[in-house]
């Protein structure tokens, strides 16, 4: 059909030429021959090309703009890593994505025997995609690889509580925590898959000497298995045969998932449309609107664990800065619409966040002192503080760049102007930690931990990112990673959520939502973890 | 000619020496790769094992040398992020940028030929006024728009071409129409002037007078003549093209060099920065001295 198009559409070129009024008549020949070209071309490019998505092929392709470079999680700290782990590897615990109740995966049973102890019962008649069964020594030597502090592990917060692990019995296996870790069941949850013992043996080198541990390809017991693996291109999946019959993942429902990175989201939504692939996220809300009107194309939100928040300088870490003033960061808190952001900008998903952490984590509270959109207040507060004629900040942010510029805005309204230092990533982090930032538009997604220790202990716990740097507040953080009992953390955390907040050490904006859109053939559980379960998925 | 040859020599490797300190620092100098490769959520212990295990913890001249050291050998290093020898990877982007450079080349001088010398036979014809919109249209417009423009058209609406990636050779007919368009205009309308020049020649004029046919007079004496400036732009054009292919690339997911700096950029992946800045330069580098030794070889005072 469409060749038959092209073919009309050359016949009408000709004709054009042909025409005495168009060229000479030694002109025409030459396009005449040119044209004759165009047919033949059209032709050939007509032929209709495969298509690999989609449920006639069983096969769910999914796409994301970034680049994979390595296959695992521990080595490569990103989403898309981390989707494909859990559908190909298993860790010891399953955090249910949508009730978020602990069940056991790899691990069956599990008992702490003393404060630091963690014993485990390791599922027999598991195996690995090479077909070579599950030990507790596959158990102890990735935890034992993972928490060496000389291991260069892109996410050491999962593991750095463990000192060792040892097998105490032919299915049994004991963490020995360095200190109590109340969010340990957390840390061996999901992002923690199992390889085999020996994974890392033969590891390429680098230029020194040292291993390149991230370009091994993962041989785990997911539902999932590697196909094909082309860095920085495309990662293919197919479904495991020998997968065990009762894990709470599920069986696996579709035969082949496909991740492939196409950069841009206009060719993201194109490929959608046109069935060259089946899923994409981060679809802004003016797309999602049209893509919802097409037919066969689902569109759904849901929030992520990302916060969006200003740190402000109240120790002075930076020098003498007008925000140690109490008075001027809660100015600030006041001047800023963060209903209207999420409303206007932020997109479907997004919420506005009321603490210094996301509210599904453990010991998280949101019954904190708010500061509802009120700019004559925040002039008031300035002016109390000696600032009627404004002030001047220094303003530091390296993502999503119109958020920031909006909450730049709402500053500027208020008589704060602010000189924007927009960097990389790779150049902000050290001017954070180096207290060097008056002023930091951030976001932290916390890894995914569901444990407030991964909010309001990194930014307030005494680390290099503190900049309240009370010693009270860090106190009640510090205690509330040791302690186990759930209310009593419960209570410390609320303390210092409440400190946080009256202080406005930080001003919290909003958690960020994510759009997907999919082929209406796919049935997809869009979760508030920010990960896509594909192995969860399956066709209608 | 041999003292000449052996001095633009040495002062071609200076360049390239004087290149590769300049690439090294502004890389090492605008963001910690260690940060960027740890992510968010690290720890100050958690940044220095990785400074350790890739030596980023070396002083700077330590880690120059011993990257010049490999480079000499052939090595070109690691690349932190894609777990691969930078020379794989340079191997397989290089191929896709300059099968897309050359083939756009192809297309706007085809184009410009054609529509050129059709506006220059019959001036202030539709043809001619339809190459004078192309012309303002192609210099107007941004390529990302037309290369989305495009995508729309003949991926979406009639389905014809894929519209990401190059898993055969048609993939490579968007971005080659996208990134070929940009330099049709001024192509076009230098083949046009050349050849509204060379047909009132005279020599254009005896060869009709000889009762040559249309085709061999336009192609074999008109066009002949009204070519040559067009080639020298064309050349320049093709280092635009080579240079400037990443928004193309990006858009219609070509992996090519552009593409790989762009994102090796934004990774901090230094290794593979380093050599697509120093690739990039040696070959300008050895382009300008082909170019002088040319001249010397054309041109005896330029010896002296």
């Amino acid at each position: 059909m469409n060749a038959q198009l092209w073919v009309r559409i050359n016949r009408r070129v000709l004709l054009i030429m042909n025409n005495p009024k168009g060229c000479r008549e030694h002109a025409a020949g030459v396009v005449r021959g040119l044209a004759t070209a165009g047919i033949v071309t059209a032709l050939a490019t007509s032929l209709p090309f495969e298509a690999y998505a989609g449920e006639d092929n069983d096969t769910l392709v999914w796409s994301t703009a970034s680049e994979i470079g390595s296959l695992d999680t521990y080595y490569a700290n990103m989403r898309e890593t981390l989707i494909l782990t859990y559908a190909m590897c298993d860790s010891l615990i399953y955090r249910d994505p949508e009730t978020g109740n602990y069940e056991g995966l790899l691990a069956t049973d599990w008992k702490w025997i003393d404060d630091t102890t963690l014993e485990l019962t390791i599922r027999s008649g598991v195996t690995f995609h090479d077909g070579n069964e599950l030990t507790p020594d596959d158990v102890a030597y990735t935890l034992n690889h993972i928490s060496d502090p000389e291991t260069p592990s892109q996410v050491s917060f999962l593991s750095n509580w463990i000192d060792r692990v040892e097998v105490t019995g032919p299915q049994t296996v004991k963490v020995h925590a360095k200190a109590p870790t109340p969010a340990a069941l957390e840390y061996l949850g999901g992002a923690t898959p199992i390889f085999q013992a020996g994974h890392y043996d033969d590891a390429p080198k680098l230029g020194d000497g040292n291993s390149d541990f991230g370009a091994v390809q993962p041989v785990c017991t997911g539902p999932y298995e590697v196909d094909d693996f082309v860095p920085g291109e495309t990662v293919t999946l197919k479904k495991y045969d020998g997968y065990f019959a009762d894990s709470p993942k599920g069986q696996p429902q579709i035969g082949t998932i496909q991740f492939r990175t196409i950069r841009d989201p206009e060719a993201q939504i194109a490929e959608l449309v046109t069935g060259g692939i089946d899923w994409i996220w981060g679809v802004p809300s003016e797309n999602a609107e049209i893509l919802s009107q097409q037919p066969g194309i689902s569109v759904a939100s849901a929030p992520t664990m990302r916060m969006s928040f200003l740190s402000l300088d109240a120790a002075g870490r930076s020098g003498d800065t007008p925000v140690t003033d109490v008075r001027v960061r809660q100015a600030i808190a006041y001047a800023i619409d963060r209903d209207a952001i999420v409303d206007n900008l932020a997109g479907e998903g997004a919420v506005v966040l009321k603490s210094m952490c996301v509210p599904d984590q453990a010991g998280c509270t949101t019954d904190v002192k708010q500061y509802d959109y009120d700019p004559d207040k925040a002039r008031a507060l300035l002016a109390e503080a000696g600032y009627d004629d404004g002030l001047n900040l220094p303003f530091y942010a390296y993502r999503d760049r119109p958020y920031s510029e909006a909450v730049m805005n709402y500053m500027r309204e208020v008589g704060i102007s602010t000189d924007l230092q927009f960097l990389k990533w790779g150049a902000l982090r050290p001017t954070l930690s180096g207290g060097e930032a008056e002023v930091a538009h951030l976001t932290n997604g916390s890894n995914g931990i569901l444990d407030a220790t991964a909010s309001l202990g990194y930014y307030f716990g005494g680390g290099e990112m503190d900049y309240a740097r009370n010693e009270e507040l860090s106190g009640w953080l510090s205690e509330a990673g040791r302690t186990t009992d759930p209310n009593a953390r419960a209570t410390l955390y609320e303390k210092a959520a409440s400190k946080i907040a009256d202080e406005a050490y930080f001003v919290p904006l909003f958690l960020y939502g994510r759009t997907y859109a999919y082929t209406s053939d796919l049935n997809f559980p869009a979760t508030g973890d920010e990960l896509a379960h594909f192995y969860r998925a399956s066709w209608n | 000619m041999l003292t000449y040859f052996l001095r633009r020599l040495l002062l071609t490797a200076a360049v390239l020496f004087a290149t590769s300190i300049i690439a090294f620092l502004l890389v090492h100098l605008t963001a910690d790769p260690a940060s960027t490769m740890a992510g968010e959520g690290a720890s100050a212990s958690d940044l220095e094992v990785i400074r350790e295990t890739y030596g980023f913890n070396r002083p700077l001249y330590v880690q120059y040398t011993a990257w010049l050291l490999d480079l000499l050998q052939g090595d070109f290093g690691r690349s932190y992020y894609l777990r691969r020898d930078v020379s794989e990877i340079l191997a397989e982007r290089i191929p896709v940028t300059v099968t897309l450079g050359v083939s756009a080349l192809c297309f706007s001088i085809v184009v410009s030929l054609t529509l050129g010398v059709c506006a220059a036979l019959r001036p202030n014809s539709i043809i001619d006024r339809f190459a004078l919109w192309l012309a303002v249209a192609g210099q107007a417009l941004p390529s990302f728009l037309v290369a989305i423009g495009l995508m729309y058209v003949f991926g979406v609406y009639m389905r014809l071409l894929p519209i990401s990636g190059v898993s055969d050779w048609t993939g490579y007919i968007l971005p080659v129409v996208a990134l070929g368009y940009y330099s049709t205009p001024s192509l076009m309308r230098l083949t046009r002037a050349g050849m509204l020049e060379a047909l009132q020649s005279d020599h254009v004029r005896t060869a009709r007078a000889y009762g040559l046919s249309p085709w061999r007079v336009t192609i074999r004496h008109a066009l002949r003549h009204a070519i040559l400036p067009v080639v020298s732009v064309a050349a320049v054009e093709l280092g635009f093209m080579l240079g400037g292919s990443i928004i193309v690339e990006s858009v219609f997911s070509l992996k090519g060099l552009g593409y790989l700096a762009w994102e090796s950029i934004q990774r901090a992946d230094i290794q593979v920065i380093q050599s697509i800045l120093l690739l990039v330069a040696a070959s300008y580098a050895v382009l300008t001295l082909c170019a002088d030794l040319l001249n010397a070889a054309l041109d005896p005072r330029v010896r002296h």
